[in-house]
């Protein structure tokens, strides 16, 4: 029999082995705990982070863009952000499809994505477009409506309250948000701005709640408003006046710029055709997208008169009053079979003038002044001479830097290239044999007549911050590029080459409008030679009265109006704008 | 002062003046304390534990509440983030508009432009 005592001895064996084993227990315990809070610390810290934190993108707004208008008295808006909405559905909650299709179709009919419809039905699905591009108030309308399992997205589009005007000059910004041609391609970064973050637990709507120690708040930094130098009214009026222009001369394309020589501002640069930038989607040619005034290098034909008197009058090879003989109209060289002749309207004198090198536009008197630059013939200093001209001081073959995406730099042949020959630098006198873009035309030909100053051409005037412009200095790219008293001098010889000649009488009295046609051929891409089935019509010129306000080129593409191009098809709408600008930017007459 | 506990554990009090007089032989002094305080109950571990126990359910009472009213201000943060960027886009709408209504083309367009005529001739105040 167990006695008392083997009782309590055994009772005390029991709680002894008891007691180990809840300390067994309690130290594994420990042990486990150990592990998981002191040597998988981090990694369950991150695991916790990462099923309560939320990483949200703060999308920030893209600047508007605006023009100026009145001279620049007035701020516009071109390019402005619009909220818009995506309808969607979570089938799977859809309650009633039909009520949904009716109602969305009622209120967003034009926005509808028809797909989205027939996705009601599939329950596995949870998510389906039904409309997008929808306006605040057709989603307040949608939202009112209640419909199980159909929610809002909020979006933002850029809407263009003028309409089509500048659109090429604009660009436009695709569904990823990246801005495409134009300025919004080229300042893409400026105007995008930069997303900010926010790091931080949410509940189960995803609505940050203001707890957590490691909540990360960056906010976003908007993109900036952008103020062009365009003006408006300028814009509209060179828009309408090509659109015309181009209509009368039965022209397919064309292009207009407007610049302001003492500051290289832009007042207009236009296209035709053009496009919607609202709608760049329904564009089926996208060369319509370009620009063409920076995109398009072209044989700029004999509006380049102009800037090859400017460097030989600077260059000393010739003078205002040079003289040379012109009597067969034509210049044959050696190495060509064909000699270079004027056009019919030549006098053929004895002793042609500088004038009349520009007044009846002589290839023979351009040909002369780079002979003279040679010393009389076109030799190596010739070349040289003219190429440093173009190159060095006009920038030909150089990008301009205008805040424009696409811009090309054109093509120059150096005298030192195998086809750098003669007869090419003979062709390049009166613009034919090198490409160059109308902006880099118009920039060297504002700084010939300016007094020798190369501005950088721009579009921007500045920002606009707190209702105020912050305007941006015009750039000097060069000074005295060219001395001040031979721009005056290249300045009257234009004046009066055209004063002189066919389109003179259609200036006002006591403004000084000066300019140059220019028509030349183009090469056929089925031959490879030049076409005389069609051309290019140019027009360059300059306005104002005591000194030049606006500097014009005109480009006019494959007219079928009899005469040359230049004259026929561009001269007329550079005479309208001309005429107009005289007006708007209220230049008074000089009293000579 | 001095407090010391009974043998029998209850509340008594004693003067020590005549006790420590009779044992030290001692000269009592001004504000010298003669009387020991000793409780009858007394606190254990155990109701310590339980005391140290609510006391922090307390603190983490009051600590929980803290942080619910800390989060309320996330609702009220969104709610206002809400209401401004409907407000905003109810600006950008009535911006959109007013440029619309007087974009050029619509001014140009209109019956009162096309009903204007260029000037025939212009005169200069001054030269």
């Amino acid at each position: 029999m167990q006695t008392n005592q083997d009782y309590y001895r055994t009772v005390g064996l029991r709680s002894t082995i008891l007691w180990w084993v809840v300390v067994f227990f309690v130290f594994i315990f420990i042990l486990r705990l150990f592990y998981v809070q002191v040597v998988r610390n981090s990694y369950y810290v991150e695991e916790a982070k990462a099923s309560q934190v939320t990483k949200l993108t703060i999308f920030p707004e893209r600047g508007n863009i605006y023009a100026v208008d009145n001279l620049g008295e007035e701020i516009v808006p071109f390019v402005l952000n619009e909220t818009v909405y995506t309808v969607f559905a979570d089938p799977y909650e859809v309650k009633n499809a039909l009520e949904v299709r009716n109602v969305v179709n009622e209120i967003a009919a034009g926005e509808i994505v028809e797909t989205g419809f027939d996705l009601l039905d599939d329950k596995k699905l949870r998510y389906a477009v039904l409309a997008r591009q929808v306006s605040r108030p057709q989603a307040e309308m949608i939202a009112k409506k209640e419909l199980a399992g159909v929610g809002l997205q909020k979006g933002s589009r850029r809407v263009y309250p003028e309409g089509i005007l500048a659109s090429q000059l604009l660009g436009f910004v695709d569904n990823e948000g990246i801005g495409k041609y134009g300025l919004e391609g080229y300042m893409d970064k400026e105007l995008g701005g930069v997303p900010g973050r926010l790091e931080t637990v949410t509940d189960v709507r995803r609505i940050p709640l203001t707890i957590g120690d490691d909540n990360v708040s960056q906010p976003a930094l908007d993109g900036s408003d952008v103020v062009l130098s365009i003006d408006r009214s300028v814009q509209f009026k060179a828009e309408r006046l090509l659109r015309e222009g181009l209509e009368r001369s039965k022209a397919t394309k064309g292009s207009i710029l407007v610049m302001n020589p003492s500051n290289g501002r832009i007042l207009a640069m236009a296209n035709y055709p053009t496009y919607d930038p609202a709608k760049y989607t329904e564009v089926d040619d996208y060369a319509v997208f370009q620009n063409k005034t920076v995109a398009y290098p072209y044989e700029n034909g004999s509006v380049m008169k102009t800037l090859t008197m400017g460097a030989g009058l600077d260059s000393g090879a010739v003078t205002v009053n040079s003289t040379f003989a012109d009597g067969t109209g034509c210049y044959k060289m050696e190495e060509w079979p064909k000699a270079i002749c004027n056009v019919e309207d030549d006098p053929k004198k004895a002793a042609a003038t500088m004038l009349d090198v520009l007044r009846y536009s002589l290839n023979t008197g351009v040909i002369y002044v780079l002979r003279q630059m040679g010393g009389g013939t076109i030799n190596d200093q010739a070349r040289n001479t003219l190429y440093s001209y173009f190159h060095d001081k006009y920038r030909y073959g150089q990008l301009t830097g205008v805040e424009q995406d696409g811009e090309l730099a054109g093509t120059i042949i150096k005298p030192t290239d195998q086809e750098g020959s003669s007869i090419r630098y003979a062709n390049m006198t009166f613009g034919q044999g090198m490409d160059n873009t109308m902006i880099q035309t118009a920039s060297a030909f504002s700084m010939i007549i300016n007094g020798g100053t190369y501005y950088k051409p721009t579009l921007v005037r500045g920002t606009y911050q707190q209702g105020q412009v912050i305007e941006k200095m015009p750039e000097v790219v060069a000074s005295s590029v060219i001395r001040a008293d031979i721009s005056e001098q290249i300045r009257d010889l234009i004046w009066q080459g055209r004063k002189t000649g066919f389109f003179g009488k259609n200036d006002p009295e006591g403004f000084k409008v000066g300019g140059k046609t220019g028509t030349s051929q183009v090469i056929d891409p089925k031959t490879g030679r030049y076409s005389d089935d069609n051309s290019i019509g140019t027009y360059l010129g300059f306005g104002g009265s005591n000194s030049p306000e606006y500097v014009i080129m005109v480009r006019v593409d494959d007219a079928k109006v009899p005469g040359y191009a230049g004259t026929s098809a561009a001269g007329p709408i550079f005479n309208d704008m001309s005429n107009w600008l005289l007006r708007y930017l209220n230049v008074l007459p000089s009293a000579g | 002062m001095s407090y010391f506990r009974t043998q029998n554990s209850a509340t008594t009090f004693s003067s020590s003046r005549r006790q420590r007089q009779a044992t030290a032989n001692r000269q009592w002094q001004r504000n010298q304390n003669t009387v020991a305080f000793a409780p009858k109950v007394s606190l254990g571990p155990v109701a310590h534990t339980i005391i140290i126990a609510l006391l922090v359910a307390i603190l983490g009472l009051i600590y929980l509440s803290q942080v619910t009213k800390t989060s309320s201000y996330g609702y009220e943060l969104d709610r206002q983030n809400t209401e401004m960027a409907t407000l905003t886009a109810e600006r950008q709408g009535l911006e959109i508009e007013n440029a619309r209504l007087q974009a050029l083309s619509r001014v140009a367009d209109s019956s009162i432009a096309k009903s204007m005529v260029e000037p025939t001739s212009t005169d200069y105040a001054t030269r």
